[in-house]
Parts: C-alpha cells; sequence; structure tokens
C-alpha cells in the first residue's frame, strides 16, 4: 500500500503503537485500519480478539486493564456513538485509560456523504466525553503518539488518536 | 417461558437471586468476580465482600466483557454474575467468547426474567428468548441449565474444573429482593484499587 507521501501508513503507525508499550487490542472492522487489524491479528506478542461492537470492546479492554495490560481499541469514528456509556461510567468513573486508534470517515476527502455526519461530530463528541484527541493528519505526526499514551496512562485518562484521509493517502 | 417452570414460579418453588448468589459463594475461594450492576452487586455485597469482587456502578451489559478481558489476560479463573436482561443489552458478547475460548471463564446468568433493578418489567426469556441456545450457537463448549438451587455449586465446581472451552450457566430464578439492600458503601476508585492489589 504506497501513497503518493511514499510511506506506509500501516508500518509507521503500527511501529509507533508497539514502541508505546500497548499490548492488548480489540478491533471492529474498518477498510483504512484493515491492514493494521491483518498485523495485530497475527502478531503474537500481543493479545487481540475481534469485536462485535466498540461497546463491547471497551469492557473487554477495562478487564484487560485490570489485570495489568496496556490496552487500546481500533475503530473508525462510527462507532465512537456506540461507545458513550462505557466511556463515561465505566471508564471515566473508575479511571481505566483507553487507547482509541479511529479512523477518522467523513474527514476531507471522504467518498460517501452520508459519513460526514458523525465525522463532524466526532471533536465536541469526544470533547464532551473527556477523551483527549491526537490528531495525525500526516506521517510526521506518528512521531507524538508515544508521549501522548504515555501521558494518558500517566493521568489515568483515555486519549483517541484520530486518522483522516489526509493521513492514509489519496491511494485510498 | 415453560409452563412446568411457570407453574414452579406460581408455587413459590423457585430460589431468588439472593439464594442463587450464596449457593455460587459457597464454591468462591480465589477466583475472581465481576459482578452487573444494581442488585447483583448489591446482594454480592452483602453475602460475601472481598477484593476479588468488581462490582460495576454502570455500563449495563458489560460484566461478561470486562471478565472475557481479564480471562484473557491472567490465569486466573473469571466468574461472571450477569442478569438475562444485562446480557440481552449486549448479545455480541457471546459471539466473542465462543471466539476465543479461554477455559478460564465462567459465564453465570442469573435468569429472574425480569429486569429487576428498573421496576420488575418483564424481559425477553419471558418470552421466547432462549440465552441456552444463543450461548450454544455462539460456540460456547459448556452449557448449563439450572433450575434447582442444590444443583448450582456442583455445576459450578464442575465448570470451574473443565478445561475444554468457555462455560455458560443459566440459573432460572424467580424475581424480586430476599431482604432490603444498601448501596454499595466503596467509590470506583476504591473497588478498582482493590481488586487491582489482588492482580499485581
Amino acid at each position: 500500500m504506497t501513497n503518493p507521501q511514499e510511506f506506509d501508513p500501516t508500518e509507521v503507525l503500527y511501529k509507533e503503537l508497539k514502541k508505546s508499550g500497548l499490548d492488548f487490542f480489540v478491533s471492529v472492522p474498518c477498510k483504512l485500519l484493515g491492514d493494521l487489524i491483518d498485523q495485530l491479528r497475527e502478531d503474537d506478542s500481543i493479545s487481540y480478539t475481534p469485536v462485535s461492537r466498540e461497546e463491547e470492546g471497551i469492557g473487554i479492554l477495562a478487564g484487560a486493564y485490570l489485570s495489568g495490560k496496556k490496552p487500546a481499541i481500533v475503530m473508525q469514528n462510527s462507532g465512537f456513538g456506540n461507545s458513550v456509556n462505557a466511556i463515561c461510567s465505566l471508564l471515566n468513573y473508575y479511571q481505566i485509560p483507553v487507547v482509541f486508534i479511529i479512523s477518522h470517515r467523513g474527514s476531507p476527502g471522504e467518498p460517501i456523504e452520508a459519513q460526514k455526519v458523525m465525522g463532524n461530530a466526532i471533536y465536541k463528541l469526544m470533547e464532551a466525553v473527556d477523551v483527549d484527541i491526537l490528531e495525525v493528519k500526516e506521517a510526521s505526526g506518528v512521531a507524538n503518539i508515544p508521549k501522548c499514551i504515555e501521558k494518558a496512562h500517566a493521568s489515568s485518562r483515555s486519549l483517541g488518536i484520530l486518522l483522516p484521509f489526509s493521513y492514509w493517502g489519496n491511494g485510498q | 417461558m415453560d409452563s412446568e417452570l411457570r407453574q414452579k414460579l406460581d408455587r413459590g418453588d423457585v430460589m431468588k437471586r439472593y439464594q442463587a448468589i450464596q449457593e455460587i459463594m459457597k464454591v468462591v475461594t480465589d477466583e475472581l468476580v465481576v459482578c452487573n450492576i444494581g442488585h447483583p452487586s448489591q446482594e454480592l455485597f452483602q453475602i460475601s465482600d472481598r477484593p476479588r469482587n468488581f462490582y460495576m456502578l454502570g455500563s449495563m451489559g458489560l460484566a461478561p466483557s470486562i471478565g472475557l478481558g481479564l480471562a484473557m489476560s491472567t490465569k486466573e479463573n473469571v466468574i461472571v454474575i450477569n442478569g438475562d436482561a444485562a446480557a440481552t443489552m449486549n448479545l455480541g458478547y457471546m459471539a466473542t467468547v465462543g471466539y476465543n475460548r479461554p477455559p478460564n471463564l465462567v459465564d453465570i446468568i442469573i435468569d429472574n426474567q425480569a429486569n429487576g433493578s428498573t421496576g420488575f418489567q418483564p424481559s425477553f426469556t419471558a418470552n421466547r428468548l432462549k440465552l441456552q441456545d444463543v450461548g450454544r450457537a455462539c460456540g460456547i463448549e459448556n452449557v448449563y441449565l439450572i433450575e434447582q438451587q442444590t444443583k448450582i455449586a456442583p455445576t459450578l465446581a464442575e465448570a470451574l474444573h473443565d478445561q475444554t472451552g468457555s462455560s455458560l450457566i443459566i440459573v432460572k430464578t424467580d424475581v424480586g429482593l430476599e431482604a432490603p439492600l444498601d448501596v454499595i458503601p466503596m467509590g470506583p476508585g476504591q473497588i478498582r484499587d482493590r481488586f487491582m492489589a489482588e492482580l499485581t
């Protein structure tokens, strides 16, 4: 998967996520994140499972955190709407930090009109439920991931890494 | 609901959830226990409070998901005490349990055919839903259906011993509370910290 920026968006992202110490992943399918999900499934050094829905995944990650894991969910921004109660009454209330790795459908470059509604709502939604945002618009931005995750864990706050179309390149 | 169970319920021959949790806790030694929000957690707290209990104070439906995350990341045995309406609210979890099949996970659904904590509205199992069939269809190996109080402890002991895959135990109970319940006098931070201290 090459793109005009001549980097493999999955490879550079995966490298930074591993560097950050994340070791327990769940995912809900996404075309943009498909290669990342394939890598997670094949990585024997981490725990991974697909989940039926984002909210369920958050429950699983909370359990993993309680036993000392550093958990993350791979999903589309539309799934953030499915997660709101679990974020507030489980993650935030018990101070359980989870990293959300989110493909930002509806961001500039989105070919499907219907995706733009949740695409526009995502910032306010994340702010409303007190999840910090790291927006990675291009390859160089991934370098910020490890320190943001470290800060999230240190403060027991969840972090959303938003990956818009500009990150994935026009080839998508 | 089948007519035989209806008759037993009408005669008052069926235990309440309180007795079911008492039976479960007779078997529990060092297992991790994740308990559904509301009355179930309050009853568990009253029957047997211990640091290895994780009481849910929100996110109805996610008890078995938290249990699955624990079972996938520790070697400890994990018991989930859930309700039928909470299981229905997050039915997809059974597909994920069936996909991963951790042998250290025993998911217990106390099925009182009602949403007890919110005013005893009838739940889907009061109509046609059979959660045991959903569990089997999702690939969960060991599925048990219990209607007698005396069978709870031996069945749970067997499920904990079994290493072939995850277990699902459905316990049919009557609706209602055994005794007035108090709110759990612990905040989320305290519940979390003492639970995590057991695991690290």
